[in-house]
């Protein structure tokens, strides 16, 4: 694994800039962005801001129903290029699960107590009244993660009787890690689970999909997460792929452990080289960036680059000055 | 000859709303026995016959402006119900909607329901009406859910139940209001004679609730507007005759805009402010940037607004998640746990197929219960059990057991029966009410009566539905008179005015109401001057009026379509033809209905009704249709069809205000008329024939122009070219001329706000014709070549045919612009590309 501290706090300058360009020109445009950085276990944002130019006339910012933070802009000037930048810093602590801390519970176990929150709000479970609606949530099907006979067949081999629900999901993220070849362009936001699982191939976007829809197949709860992964790679390791770009994982919830981040991708626990933007039922619910727009221009394109800069602490205390 | 009563009273078990009722309903149902003659099939038919008449001339629909559109199906007889027990209805929907106004303040709020155990969460979090998107957004006042409908019936044992409730958009009050109308009519003396409490005050009631529910920045006169999702709706007319009878715009998506937090109708020049909306499109619809990406029904930023308190959208974003049906298993437990209530009103008893006993229960009897998906859409609809064969029921216990939570059976319930008008006799149908409730700041008022709904074959089990049903009227019955209780006119100070306004998409509406109805009319007057002359000759295919009828006929090919008359004016297939004319026209105004005067629909029905009949004479098959093309047109059908539309020019000049709209329709009638009477002239004046041939055609033509009589006291006996082009060209007084049209067009034009460059294009068409028009010499253009080509007035009136037809265009592209949304590209790029 990288030489990176796992347990030491790092800290990052993040800019996500998203150019889109139009033949025609556009009168307005409406854009939803999830694109700063929630502060959450084992990670702090400092600072954070979208800004769009043309300027938007509003922009705004709530708290989805996931505690994300989702920020509505919209643009009434006429232009042909539209440029969205969110820009960050942030501090990260997280330290990556561990097979053996994760509480040895038997996946059946963890199927039956998810089972018994969704369908009764079961009051006997821990910090209940916060688990219930986000396990339910979890464990249902959802738009983009429906799992079928397929998919549990494909789980079921990493979920023997009795297996720690621990090793259970890292058997599961090193199946997909191995039987799926990663390439970049394979697939869109529109391939179906389906295809995924009989080209093995695909995207980040898809493994953590996949994983999600495994894991509620055996009828545990699982969540999509959307975010970043630091790629800088230290000598003689290979590079890690989706070198800055979005990034996206999955996260497994564990009575008494909470849930457990999981990368297929990288075949590894979630640790402080990643950072958090939101989570949700599946990648619907936490586009980066999604609009509608007028215009008369039947096409449009985009580009998009992601730098995500690990600094100091006094280059963060600096630019926090800025 | 059979007493339709007496063997009606000999029918079979079972609660019946007649044969049971008690007090004032009891004394009602024998008047109407009584006065409107039930025993008699005499009677009953003609009553039937007069509601269809009725509807019809009111334009009332089911299925929209589209091939599944139908007539609405309305009995003649009402449902009489006795005050009392209506008082415990109304007393159980209220608390009811009080109960699940409390659900979805909590589901969108705090959400102890889940997390205290009362409510299993899958029920709720599973549901596709459940938008965690609308999450956290509150309407102000003292409820979530504005407006609430429940199906109801009654059992054998007397007492009603819940089957549904329906929360999203319900629909069904503009039809409930249409039903009383027409039965207070075919039923007058009934109507007068018993105390029937009114509908009015509710919908009074909803208009006061609809300010009380604006952000409080609106002041004292909110603007409110009513969203459809468009006159190819299901209940399109519903929606209309509710906004029209509410006093409030009916506008779709394209009509408005988000703005600064706030949402806003796109006006011909100007953005008017929106401080509640009316959704009657479903919730997913109403936000492509928020909720569904690819709806075009919606107005993206809807529900940002909404969240900033901006506007007020009603019912509620997210309000469909009450539509579950596992609700109604968990209701008397939530009523106990929130309220400390038992349920005035149950439900009918419903088992919830997420709970394993209740699901083992639905699947071991799924051949006696009503099994209903948890949410309702276009492929997921209610399955009576009993219906299906052995295979079908094991795939759908499969389908159950794969996802039980989003089930539910259903025991059925035999609703009571109601006399119903049927061929030859009453039957005793199946009958269920729809209730309307709406939030006031003291409780929901309850609509004092209902839309009811027969099942169409006697006895069948009612599942909610609305597609295969008769609709009847359900009269409320009071032994005291009614008192009005919150009186439209008042004292004190002038109520303010709330200054109209109508969006580029009505505009367009309207301006194609006048054109197709102006070219209907023309249509139908060329044809029957080429009809006349058609009885005359053609008999006679060389001789001069042969020959004349030969001009005539090509003219009309020009000018409408070629073809036999009866398929000009019958065959809605030929764009050109009347019946296309006709149908366009009524596209237009369906899509308008809120700014035309109830007689339009009176005027439109004559028309169809015309049409149809004739249709039917000539008959259907190709032999008829061939047989009737041999023959001409019948004068009095072209007749009835100028009646009714010169019913509408009335309308137009002496019912509508002149507003933007109608200058609008204005415009489109005369630059219709103009562009007609152009190309009248090209197919029938740019070639010279002989004497006695054009003298029959531009008798003809004058006619066609309603000129002759004018043309004939100007000129006595002698007509010439030169003076018809006078008349029918620059002559500013004759309403019929080209010149006329000009003028009311530019008084129209200057009517129209608009702003842009555009504007100064469009206005300089106009001033060229007008200025091919002053230089005109009639008796130069008249001037014949060596062919007898009249080259010059060939050229005159192409140069403004096409200027006419320029002027359409910049209209379009001036004044009815509609953009439509697109997604943006999916942003989402993972790894190095």
């Amino acid at each position: 694994m990288s030489r990176t501290d796992a347990s030491e706090a790092r800290h990052f300058h993040l800019v996500h800039r998203t150019t889109y360009t139009y033949p025609d020109v556009v009168t307005s445009s409406y854009g939803r962005a999830l694109l700063l950085p929630r502060t959450s276990s084992g990670q702090v944002c400092h600072w954070s801001e979208i800004r769009t130019d043309p300027v938007a006339a509003e922009i705004a910012e709530h708290r989805d129903f996931y505690g994300n933070r989702s920020s509505y802009f919209a643009i009434n000037e006429s232009h042909t290029v539209l440029e969205v930048v969110a820009e960050s810093l942030l501090t990260v602590a997280r330290k990556a699960a561990q097979v053996e801390r994760i509480p040895a519970t038997p996946w059946e176990s963890v199927a039956h107590a998810t089972r018994s929150l969704r369908s009764t709000g079961d009051q006997t479970q821990p910090d209940h009244a916060a688990a219930v609606v986000a396990v339910t949530d979890g464990a249902l099907a959802s738009a983009l993660v429906e799992p079928d006979d397929d998919i549990r067949a494909y789980a079921s081999p990493s979920f023997p009787p009795g297996r720690l629900v621990g090793h259970a999901i890292r058997d599961l993220t090193t199946r997909i890690f191995h039987d799926f070849t990663y390439r970049s362009g394979s697939t869109t936001v529109r391939t179906p689970l389906g295809e995924v699982l009989e080209r093995r191939e695909g995207v980040c976007q898809d493994f953590a999909h996949l994983l999600v829809a495994c894991v509620r197949s055996m009828g545990l709860a699982a969540r999509y997460v959307s975010g970043y992964i630091e790629t800088q790679p230290p000598p003689g390791v290979p590079k890690l792929r989706g070198v800055d770009a979005s990034h996206a994982w999955a996260s497994v919830w564990v009575p008494h452990g909470g849930w457990v981040q999981t990368d297929p991708t990288n075949d590894q626990f979630v640790d402080n080289r990643y950072v958090v933007l939101g989570w949700g039922r599946d990648y619907r619910d936490v586009s980066p960036l999604r609009g509608i727009v007028f215009t008369e221009a039947e096409d449009s394109s985009l580009s998009v680059a992601v730098d995500l800069l690990p600094i100091t602490r006094d280059e963060l205390e600096e630019l926090r000055q800025r | 000859m059979t007493n339709l009563l007496t063997s009606y009273e000999a029918g079979g078990p079972g609660h019946d709303e007649m044969l049971q009722s008690t007090g004032a309903a009891k004394a009602a149902w024998a008047q109407l026995a009584d006065l409107v003659d039930l025993h008699s099939w005499s009677q009953m038919s003609a009553r039937r016959g007069e509601v269809v008449r009725l509807l019809e001339d009111h334009g009332v629909q089911y299925g929209g402006a589209s091939e599944d559109g139908q007539p609405w199906n309305l009995d003649p007889l009402p449902v009489l119900l006795d005050e009392a027990e209506w008082a415990r209805i109304e007393a159980g929907i209220a608390q009811r909607s009080e109960l699940l106004d409390e659900v979805l303040t909590d589901l969108y709020g705090p959400r102890r329901l889940l997390t205290t155990g009362v409510l299993p969460p899958e029920i709720v979090l599973g549901h596709p009406g459940f938008l965690r998107a609308a999450d956290g957004v509150t309407l102000p006042g003292a409820h979530q859910l504005f407006l609430t409908a429940a199906d109801i019936a009654r059992n054998a044992d007397g007492s009603w139940q819940v089957i549904a409730d329906r929360t999203q958009a319900p629909a069904g009050m503009g039809y409930a209001m249409e039903d009383r109308r027409v039965l207070a009519q075919v039923l007058s003396g009934l109507y007068r004679k018993a105390r029937i409490q009114r509908l009015g005050p509710f919908f009074h009631s909803m208009r006061l609730a609809l300010r009380e529910v604006a952000p409080p920045r609106a002041g004292d006169v909110p603007r409110i507007a009513v969203l459809t999702p468009g006159p190819y709706s299901e209940t399109a007319f519903d929606q209309a005759y509710l906004s029209a009878m509410l006093g409030f715009p009916l506008v779709e998506g394209q009509d408005l805009v988000v703005d600064g937090g706030r949402l806003w109708m796109r006006s011909m020049d100007r953005m008017e402010p929106v401080d509640v909306l009316v959704r009657r499109v479903d919730a997913e619809y109403c936000d492509p940037l928020d909720l569904r990406g690819d709806s075009q029904l919606g107005v993206p930023g809807l529900l940002h607004a909404a969240r900033q308190g901006g506007v007020s959208v009603v019912n509620t974003l997210g309000s469909g998640v009450l539509e579950n049906a596992a609700l109604l298993t968990f209701l008397p437990r939530i009523s106990r746990e929130l309220r400390g209530q038992e349920l005035l009103l149950s439900s009918a008893v419903t088992y919830w197929c997420g709970e394993r006993a209740m699901c083992s229960h639905v699947i071991a009897n799924l051949e006696r219960l009503v099994i209903k998906p948890t949410f309702r859409s276009r492929g997921q609809r209610s399955v009576l059990g009993w219906t299906l064969t052995a295979a079908e029921r094991a795939d759908l216990a499969a389908r159950i057991s794969a996802a039980p939570h989003a089930w539910v059976g259903q025991e059925p319930i035999e609703a009571s029966t109601a006399p119903t008008v049927a061929d030859g006799a009453l039957e005793a149908r199946a009958t269920v009410l729809r209730t309307f409730a709406v939030a006031r700041p003291d409780g929901y008022q309850v609509m004092s009566g209902a839309l009811a709904r027969s099942a169409t074959d006697g006895r069948a089990t009612l599942v909610s539905g609305t597609s295969s049903a008769v609709a009847k009227d359900v009269w409320v019955l009071s032994s005291e008179p009614y008192a009005i209780a919150d009186p439209w006119v008042q004292e004190g100070p002038p109520p303010a005015q709330v200054v109209a306004s109508i969006s580029p998409r009505v505009a367009e509406d309207m301006y194609w109401f006048g054109r197709y109805a102006e070219r209907a009319e023309a249509t139908v007057r060329l044809l029957r001057a080429v009809g006349d002359r058609w009885d005359d000759f053609h008999a006679q295919r060389g001789a001069t009026g042969g020959r004349a009828l030969a001009v005539l006929m090509d003219a009309l090919a020009r000018i409408a379509a070629p073809g036999p008359l009866a398929q000009v004016l019958l065959d809605p297939s030929v764009p050109g033809s009347v019946a296309y004319a006709v149908n366009r026209m009524e596209t237009a105004a369906a899509s308008v209905r809120d700014q035309l005067s109830a007689d339009t629909w009176l005027a439109l029905s004559s028309i169809d009704r015309t049409l149809q009949a004739e249709r039917e004479r000539t008959g259907d098959d190709d032999d008829g249709a061939a047989e009737a093309s041999a023959g001409g047109l019948r004068g009095p059908v072209l007749a009835r069809l100028l009646e009714s539309l010169l019913a509408l020019q009335g309308l137009g000049s002496e019912s509508m205000v002149r507003d933007v709209g109608w200058y609008l329709m204005d415009i489109g009638i005369r630059l219709e008329r103009a562009q007609h009477l152009v190309d009248t002239l090209a197919a029938t004046l740019t070639q010279r024939r002989s004497a006695a041939v054009d003298s029959l055609v531009l008798e003809s033509v004058l006619i066609a122009s309603e000129s002759v009589i004018t043309y004939r006291r100007r000129y006595q006996t002698r007509a010439n070219v030169p003076t018809m082009l006078d008349l029918l060209l620059v002559d500013g007084r004759n309403p019929r001329s080209v010149r006329f049209q000009l003028d009311r067009l530019r008084q129209d034009l200057a009517e129209v706000p608009a702003g842009g460059s555009g504007v100064a294009a469009r206005d300089r068409l106009l001033a060229d014709v007008e200025d091919l028009l002053d230089e005109l010499d009639t008796a130069v253009v008249a001037d014949t070549d060596e062919h007898g080509r009249r080259r010059r007035l060939a050229d005159l009136l192409d140069s403004i045919g096409w200027r006419l037809r320029e002027l359409d265009a910049e209209l379009t592209r001036i004044h009815f612009v509609h953009p439509t949304p697109s997604q943006w590209l999916d942003a989402g790029s993972w790894g190095a590309a």
